[in-house]
Formats: C-alpha cells, sequence, structure tokens
C-alpha cells in the first residue's frame, strides 16, 4: 500500500513522551514504523513545524435537539448584517452558515481547518439520541460521539428513592445506565444538575448537593454517586461526566467542592469548571474561586475537568440545566430564549449571551477560567474547551491557545477589561505559560485518554493517523488557526486551511453489559409514563450507521475485571 | 437500503405529527388496501387506504407518458438545471430524503419550503423573535393537571390527541381539560374524555382568538382587568394555580398573522413560569415538513424557506413562501415531494414540474414539461425516520411490506449526479 512520509518536523506526542525532531509514516490510515529504504506516495517537508495528533474536542455542543434550536432562535447568528453570508469558495463544501450556533456542515469543516479531527456532543438526551446522532453524522470528517443524560429522568430518581439510603437496588441502577448507554449508543453518562432538572418540573428552583428533591426526596449527592459507581463497575472508559449544581451562582465552589466530596474518591470529570468556580467576595459579591478549585483537582488526581472558558463577544449557551438557564434568561441578549422540558427524562435551556470585556461579571470569568488553566498542575487533568458555544464559539481556540502561551499577549488582553477585575485578579501574578507539550496534551492526548481511546491522541506506530501539522511561529493564535496540513485516518483533509477532502467521520461509542432483566421494569416504565413503543426505543448497530452517514462505527472497549 | 432499529411488530405511523406507534397495521392480499388496527384513527385509516396490501408496479413518467427512470432521471435533471430560480417544496420527506435534498438545493440553487410552511412559519417567527417554553408527550401525560387547547381541539391534525395526551389515563389522577374557543364537533370530543378522573370546560372567544389570549394573558400576570368576563377570569386562576398547565394549539388550524397568537401563548407560558410550572405544545409539522425544517436548519444553519443564492445563503420567512412565489412568478420550476400522503397533489401551476410522490401523485403529472418519479412511502415502503410534533423525538419508521420503489434519497442523489454543468447551462 502507499504510503506518506512527513519528514522532519518537531513530533510532540506526549502519550509516548516525544518531542523531537524525527520522520512520520503513515500506512493504511495508521502510524507505521519506518522502513528502510521505502518508497513513499507522498512526501511532506514538515522541518519548521510542530507535528501533533488531531485535535480532540471533549465537550462541544454540536449536535442534537437544542443544538438545533438554538440556530432556529439566532437567526441573527445567519446573516452579515443585513445581508446575506457569501457561500463558500470551495466546490467540496455545501453552504453552510452561523457562528455560535453553526450549521452541521460548517461545524466539521471549521473544525477540520484548525486541525480537529474529533468532538463529542456531551448532553444526549435518551430521548433524543436518534436525532443526535443524526446531527453527528452530517458533521463532515469528525469522528463523533455523545455522553447520553442520566439523572434527572422520573425513573432513575424514583429507583434511588426506593432504594433508600443504602443503595439496595443498585444494581438494578446499574443494569438501567448500561442499558440507557447501550439503548442510546453513547460514549459516557454525563449528568447535569443532578436532580435539578427534574427538580424544575416540581418547581423547585434551586437544588444544593446536599439538599432534597422536592418529590423524590433524593440528595444530587446521591445521585453522583450512585452513577458514578456504576460507570466504574460497568467499566466504562470515561468516568461520570459532571455539570455540577448551581451553575453561574456567586459562592457555587460549595457545591462544586461538595461535588467532588460525594464521590468518595470514585473517578470523574467535572466539566466547564470555570461556571462553578465562583465565589462571594468583593464589593460586589462575586469572586474567583480559581485556586480553591486548583487545590482540589491537585490533590484529587481521579479528577479531571474542562474549562468552558469565556470568551468575549456573541455567543448561544445550550444547554440541559433547565432549572439554571432558567434563572438566568433575563439576562439574555439579545432578549429572547428557549426551554423545554423533555419526556420525563430531561429538559433543555437555549439563552443567548453577549460577553463584555467591560461587565465585571464576564471579565472575571474570563479571568477565573485562564486562572484555573494555569494554576492546575497536572494538564493530563485539565482539557481546553470553551464549552462550544456556551463560553464561545469554539473557532476561537487558537486564540485561547495564545492566552495560554503568552504571557505578554494575556496582559494585553487583560488591560482592556473592567478595571475593578484588572487591579484585583490573581491572573496578573500568573507567570506560567503553558508549553506545546501541555497545549498537546490539553487538546489531544489528554481527552483521548479520558474518553479511553488507546488508538487516538498520540502518533505511536499503530495509532490512527489523525495528524495536525503546524507552521512554528511565535503568534501561537496563527499557528494554531490555520495548520500547514491535517490528516484524517491517513486521509489529507486540509492544506493551508482549505478542505481537501470530506470523508464521513465515525461513530464512537461503548456497549457495557448489563442483565437483561432490567428490560422487563423499563418496558413496564415506558408503557405507563412514556410516548414512544418501549421496543422503539434502543438504536440497534444498522440504524446507527445510518444515522451517522455510513461512517464507521467505533465501538470502544470498557475496562474489564474492574472494581466491584 | 437502510434498516430501522425494532421488531417488525412495531409500527410507526407517519401520517400526522403524533407519530403513534401503539397501533398496528393489517397487511391482506392483492389490492385490498392496509387498514389500520388495534384502534381507531381517522386520519391513519384514509392515508392507510391509499396503499395496496401487495404494492402495484408504479412507473416514473415524463409529459404524461410512461418512462424509465434514467429517462424520467434525466429529463427531471434537465429541467432542474434549466431553471435560473427553483422551488423544492412539499418536502414530503423523511430524514434521509431531506439530507439528499440539500446537495441538490445548493447545486440548483433552489428555495426550499416545506407543505404547510404557513403554519410552520408561525411559529417559527415566534421562536426566532420572542422564544418559547415548550413540553413533550410524556411530560403532559405524566404531570399535566391543565391542559388548555387554544383555538379549538386539533383533532383534524392530529386525532388521537387526546389519548396521546393522557387524558382518560391514571398518571395524573385528576385532569382539567379546557378548549377556548371551541369549533364544530369539539364538544362531543370533550364530553367523552369527561369521567373519572377528567374534568371538561369549554370557554367561548371573546372577540377573536388573539383578543382571548392577549386578555388570558394580562389576567395571568395579574394586572387589573375590571371587565374581564368571568370564564376568563377563572382560567386564569386555574393556571396559576395549576402544578403543570399546559397550553396545546394547532398551527395550521391558526388564522393569518398567527405568530401573533403563539407569541401570545409564549407569554402566558412565560408569566406563569415565574410562580408555578407551564409549558406550550404545538401541534403540527406532519407530513415531513417538521423534519425538513429540523434538517435543512442542522445541515445549512437555515430553516424551511432559504436558499444558497447568488448572494449567498438567505432565509426569507415571508417572501419564500411556496404560494407566494408560485403566484407571484418569482420561481421557473418546481420540484414537488409528497411522499406520504397520497392526495399531497403539487399546486397548480403551469411551470415545469418535477414530482417525487406516491404512485397516486402521477395522475397530477400528466402534461407537458412534467416528470412524476414515484417513491417508497418511509414506514410503509421502507425504512425511516421522521421528528414527532414536539420536536425531541425522531421518531423510526419501520417497512410493512416493501414496495421496491426508490427512495427520495436515492432519487436526490441520483439527480444530483445527473446535473449537467452548471456554468455551461
Amino acid at each position: 500500500m502507499s504510503s506518506i512520509l512527513i519528514r522532519g518536523g518537531r513530533v510532540i506526542d506526549p502519550t509516548n513522551g516525544i518531542n523531537a525532531v524525527q520522520d512520520l509514516v503513515v500506512r493504511d490510515g495508521r502510524i507505521a514504523a519506518p522502513v528502510a529504504g521505502e518508497p513513499h506516495a507522498e512526501t511532506f517537508d514538515a522541518s519548521g513545524c510542530v507535528v501533533m495528533a488531531g485535535g480532540i474536542d471533549m465537550h462541544t455542543h454540536i449536535g442534537g435537539g437544542k443544538v438545533n434550536l438554538a440556530r432556529m432562535l439566532m437567526a441573527e447568528d445567519h446573516r452579515d448584517g443585513a445581508n446575506p453570508i457569501a457561500l463558500p469558495d470551495n466546490l467540496l463544501e455545501l453552504a453552510s452558515c452561523g457562528n455560535c450556533a453553526p450549521g452541521t456542515l460548517s461545524t466539521g469543516y471549521r473544525y477540520v481547518e484548525m486541525g480537529y479531527t474529533a468532538a463529542f456532543e456531551p448532553a444526549m438526551v435518551p430521548s433524543n439520541a436518534r436525532h443526535a446522532h443524526m446531527e453527528m453524522g452530517d458533521v463532515p470528517v469528525l469522528d463523533h460521539g455523545a455522553y447520553v443524560m442520566l439523572g434527572n429522568d422520573e425513573l432513575f430518581l424514583q429507583l434511588l428513592a426506593e432504594g433508600g439510603p443504602d443503595a439496595k437496588n443498585f444494581s438494578q441502577l446499574r443494569d438501567y445506565t448500561a442499558w440507557t448507554i447501550q439503548a442510546s449508543k453513547a460514549m459516557g453518562v454525563k449528568v447535569v444538575n443532578p436532580g435539578g432538572i427534574s427538580a424544575f418540573k416540581f418547581n423547585q428552583r434551586k437544588l444544593d448537593v446536599n439538599e432534597q428533591h422536592v418529590h423524590w426526596q433524593v440528595t444530587p449527592r446521591q445521585v453522583l454517586h450512585t452513577l458514578a459507581r456504576a460507570l466504574k463497575e460497568l467499566g466504562v472508559p470515561h468516568p461520570l461526566h459532571i455539570h455540577g449544581s448551581n451553575l453561574g451562582v456567586a459562592g457555587n465552589i460549595r457545591s462544586t467542592l461538595e461535588t467532588i466530596e460525594a464521590l468518595e474518591g470514585l473517578p470523574a470529570h467535572l466539566t466547564h469548571i470555570q461556571f462553578h468556580a465562583y465565589g462571594t467576595e468583593g464589593p460586589k459579591k462575586f469572586s474567583s474561586a480559581a485556586q480553591q478549585i486548583a487545590e482540589a483537582v491537585n490533590a484529587n488526581p481521579q479528577i479531571s475537568i474542562d474549562i468552558g472558558q469565556v470568551m468575549f463577544g456573541q455567543t448561544v449557551t445550550a444547554s440541559g440545566d433547565t432549572m439554571r438557564q432558567y434563572a438566568q434568561s433575563d439576562l439574555a441578549n439579545p432578549r429572547k430564549w428557549v426551554g423545554a422540558d423533555i419526556e420525563g427524562m430531561a429538559g433543555c435551556g437555549v439563552v443567548p449571551f453577549r460577553y463584555r470585556e467591560q461587565s465585571y461579571v464576564n471579565a472575571l470569568q474570563w479571568v477565573i477560567g485562564l486562572e484555573i488553566f494555569l494554576l492546575v498542575n497536572n494538564p493530563w487533568q485539565v482539557v481546553l474547551t470553551t464549552d462550544h458555544p456556551n463560553g464561545g464559539p469554539f473557532t476561537s481556540y487558537p486564540h485561547l491557545i495564545r492566552l495560554l502561551m503568552d504571557r505578554s499577549f494575556r496582559e494585553e488582553q487583560l488591560a482592556k477589561l473592567h478595571p475593578d477585575v484588572v487591579s484585583q485578579c490573581a491572573l496578573r501574578s500568573i507567570t506560567r505559560e503553558l508549553t506545546l507539550d501541555e497545549i498537546a496534551v490539553m487538546t489531544r492526548s489528554g481527552p483521548a485518554k479520558l474518553l479511553g481511546l488507546p488508538d487516538r491522541g498520540q502518533l505511536g506506530v499503530g495509532a490512527a493517523a489523525d495528524i495536525a501539522i503546524y507552521r512554528e511561529q511565535a503568534d501561537r493564535e496563527a499557528m494554531f488557526r490555520v495548520p500547514e496540513r491535517v490528516f484524517k485516518d491517513g486521509v489529507l483533509v486540509a492544506k493551508h486551511g482549505t478542505l481537501t477532502a470530506t470523508p464521513v467521520g465515525g461513530t464512537h461509542f461503548v456497549e457495557p453489559g448489563y442483565d437483561t432483566a432490567i428490560e422487563k421494569t423499563l418496558r413496564k416504565h415506558w408503557g405507563d409514563h412514556g410516548a414512544i413503543h418501549f421496543d422503539n426505543v434502543a438504536i440497534t448497530h444498522d440504524e446507527l450507521c445510518s444515522c451517522c452517514n455510513g461512517g464507521r462505527l467505533l465501538p470502544a472497549e470498557c475496562f474489564t475485571g474492574s472494581a466491584a | 437500503m437502510t434498516t430501522s432499529s425494532a421488531a417488525a411488530s412495531v409500527w410507526t405511523c407517519p401520517f400526522c405529527p403524533l407519530s403513534c406507534d401503539h397501533l398496528g397495521v393489517r397487511v391482506g392480499s392483492g389490492d385490498e388496501p392496509l387498514a389500520l388496527k388495534g384502534g381507531h384513527c381517522e386520519r391513519a385509516s384514509l392515508a392507510l387506504g391509499h396503499f395496496a396490501s401487495l404494492p402495484r408496479a408504479a412507473s416514473p413518467e415524463v409529459d404524461g407518458k410512461p418512462a424509465s427512470l434514467d429517462a424520467a432521471l434525466t429529463a427531471a435533471a434537465t429541467l432542474l438545471s434549466a431553471s435560473r430560480q427553483p422551488l423544492f417544496a412539499g418536502l414530503g420527506s423523511d430524514v434521509a430524503g431531506t439530507r439528499a435534498l440539500y446537495p441538490l438545493a445548493c447545486a440548483t440553487g433552489a428555495i426550499w419550503d416545506s407543505s404547510g410552511g404557513d403554519a410552520l412559519v408561525q411559529g417559527l417567527r415566534a421562536l426566532q423573535d420572542r422564544g418559547q417554553f415548550t413540553t413533550t408527550l410524556a411530560e403532559v401525560r405524566t404531570r399535566a393537571d391543565l391542559i388548555v387547547f387554544v383555538g379549538g381541539l386539533p383533532s383534524a391534525v392530529a386525532p388521537l390527541i387526546g389519548a396521546r395526551l393522557g387524558i382518560g389515563d391514571t398518571q395524573v389522577p385528576q385532569r382539567h381539560v379546557v378548549v377556548v374557543g371551541p369549533t364544530d364537533g369539539d364538544q362531543a370530543t370533550l364530553a367523552g374524555w369527561a369521567g373519572a378522573g377528567v374534568t371538561v370546560e369549554s370557554i367561548a372567544l371573546q372577540g377573536d382568538l388573539f383578543d382571548t389570549l392577549s386578555l388570558l394573558c394580562a389576567l395571568v400576570a395579574q394586572r387589573p382587568l375590571a371587565d374581564a368576563p368571568a370564564a376568563l377570569r377563572a382560567l386564569a386562576e386555574r393556571l396559576l394555580a395549576a402544578r403543570y398547565a399546559v397550553l396545546v394549539g394547532a398551527p395550521p388550524r391558526l388564522p393569518a398573522q398567527g405568530a401573533l397568537i403563539v407569541e401570545a401563548v409564549h407569554q402566558t407560558v412565560g408569566h406563569l413560569n415565574r410562580k408555578t410550572r407551564a409549558a406550550a405544545l404545538w401541534i403540527g409539522g406532519g407530513n415531513g415538513a417538521a423534519t425538513a425544517n429540523q434538517v435543512f436548519a442542522w445541515l445549512s444553519g437555515l430553516p424551511v424557506r432559504s436558499r444558497a443564492g447568488p448572494r449567498g445563503l438567505e432565509h426569507e420567512p415571508l417572501r419564500f413562501g411556496a404560494t407566494r412565489l408560485l403566484a407571484d412568478g418569482a420561481v421557473d420550476a418546481l420540484l414537488w415531494v409528497a411522499s406520504f400522503d397520497a392526495q399531497s397533489a403539487p399546486p397548480a401551476t403551469t411551470l415545469p414540474l418535477v414530482v417525487l410522490g406516491h404512485p397516486a401523485l402521477a395522475a397530477h403529472c400528466r402534461r407537458p414539461s412534467a416528470v412524476f418519479i414515484p417513491v417508497s412511502t418511509p414506514g410503509i415502503g421502507s425504512a425511516g425516520h421522521v421528528f414527532r410534533t414536539d420536536g425531541t423525538v425522531l421518531m423510526p419508521l419501520h417497512a410493512l411490506r416493501p414496495d421496491g420503489l426508490p427512495s427520495v434519497a436515492d432519487i436526490a442523489k441520483r439527480l444530483l449526479q445527473e446535473l449537467p454543468n452548471r456554468s455551461a447551462a
């Protein structure tokens, strides 16, 4: 088979501990060992370039019901003032527009142009799973997967209540969790405001970690612990993905620390942690708790986080957290928002936001995100995200990378912010500049490890040939904005920021085993409470394939022999 | 052919926005029409009656004469490529069909609008301007203690609405069902619902529907309105006292400027949610309209009534309405897609016409400059997916009995390949 030689680039592959100028050979879509004298169909001279695995965004709202609602809500995001968005020049691209609420096609094109080769939708509602997979299937090039939302469905809460404080029926909850992952073809499980979305349907407006759900009389703490334990016992590689309680509330650092405590040492991923890192100090009773977050993460190696960095400008927040989105809907800019209660399982809230540099709160949010990035010691515990589009669109990643790698640039930007934030923030005194190795960890190697994708996020022999080649430049934003070359499974998909091929991406999912006896309980529940026949709920492999546009199915291995 | 998930024993009805999957179909022999079993639904029965148990052979036609599929595709592609501004309308298809229509729309610069686009856009414009708070069928079934239908019952749009909202089941021990602005037949339906656990009420309009809802909204917002009619005053109090009130409306039944009515409902829901819990539910988007809107929106960023035109991606919720474009002579060719409904004939026009539809629609295409290609009906002859009315559930459709016809997706993909180089056109 023909092979490709990438010659003389600086290969940065933290998974394999490599940061060295060396050649890379690609054969049959995989990284291969060089063979002396082997002719290559193509050679790319990568001297002066940095060679990394393709980027992996493990938390980005790219597809499903709330994303499409955001598109429909944000008509102004889909025109250029009074003018339409120009059609693409590249014949490989179909017309697709949007900045904070881009079409799926545009989402794929823009990610690939930046050197990303995989993206994961973090909030798939079980009843909306087919839709989410359809949209992800229409994101060209990128591999994708999704975390299914549990912990606000009435059945889970009911079972939890029935099991009592000793969780007598834990195995039932574990089997239900596994069944839900199987049925929805998910890569993991996300819990959003544990119990809170359901509580909002019962008109509860706030729910602390150790507070009882007004109807089911269970606490978020129980929900968190049960789900985290279930995933560990099932051997699902990605631990519980947690959008914590009290998002956006001043003083929510307490909830975040209580969330970590509730896990009792079980592994978990705390997502968009920036939105959960607020204290109540200072004249405005709103302060950075980045230091406390960093200390907690540093002290708990089983915890990973992604940031959800806020970037200034117009965006739209799309979340499953109906309770908190409702509370923030009065801040909508433009002044409109969408919410929904969904199928006794979930909810959603879509609220447009414009983050402003001169807003004290927004400026502090920006500072807090950067502080957390820079205060956590181990980059393997931190993933670079803006929680697209909630903190800002993913297209701002190159700018974010420069903020992290270039202190003087960071200070220039900081100086533009609300003066009270500038004068008080700890960020001013943080001198750390992230290295290319650390950026590689936070944008590819780390996410691959956290998701259990051994052949992604690295460039060792046998790894998938998802490769991004960046020209070394002092301006890191320019460097990461337009890679020289991007390969997906060994196929050249972008050259100097222009797409050269648009293969269909694959779907990552896991299939944990479970005792099928649970289906009897589920069938009865669907009959009594559902609005869809139980036999219509689960997605088979064949159907997944048609949803995902014929892309490859990429089942990830579950751990075996896990501690029970 | 793609396969769908479930056991063949489950049938999902593709004919109305509710996508019911609790009924079955009796497949007989020969020309005997398909028949609903396990329950009664006028709309499903009527639609099933247009499908023979053993599908008859159906041939493409060009200018009213039978033609091979290849000849029909060539004729259709020629017709589309000669057009300076085609219109893709009807859009009665599933996700796969709509996905395949999009590249064709891009290649031809076509405007896309769905059948029932006027109704769909009422909701869409309200959403774009002010947003919404909605709920779903299972949520209503298990939670709603007060259900208020605005502008009459949507029985013609969705005959089984009562059952699908759980009216009469025991999930909620006591429900109150109200119709604001009842129309013919509603009283009888309401009377049928009344019984153990269900109380019913109908409230006449005060002025027109918009006037009535404006009054109700003001009352719910607890503004002092000395002259408000007692019935509306009582309804406002009920809404404020309910644990979970759901306001149900059907855009296909709304008058012109219905977006204002949709907004009034959403505003009422917004006031209620300040203190208690409430949501809206809209019944519509059947025959693939909601599916088309969703799929075009996720691919392009833009919902129905848009195009990838010479100036770029444009969305014009009023100007790009199919009826208006045809009446104004603003388009010069029509691609009509109607794979579900045997009665969804293309609008009367003398423009060059391509129809991808139920075999029975051939009769509407027997004239010069017309191409008819019979296509499979998802949920009858093939598998597929359509969105349910609440927008959150994408329902799998299963083949009842194969019909041997190509899908809309098959035809759209082939048409794209057949298009001559447009720069030479």
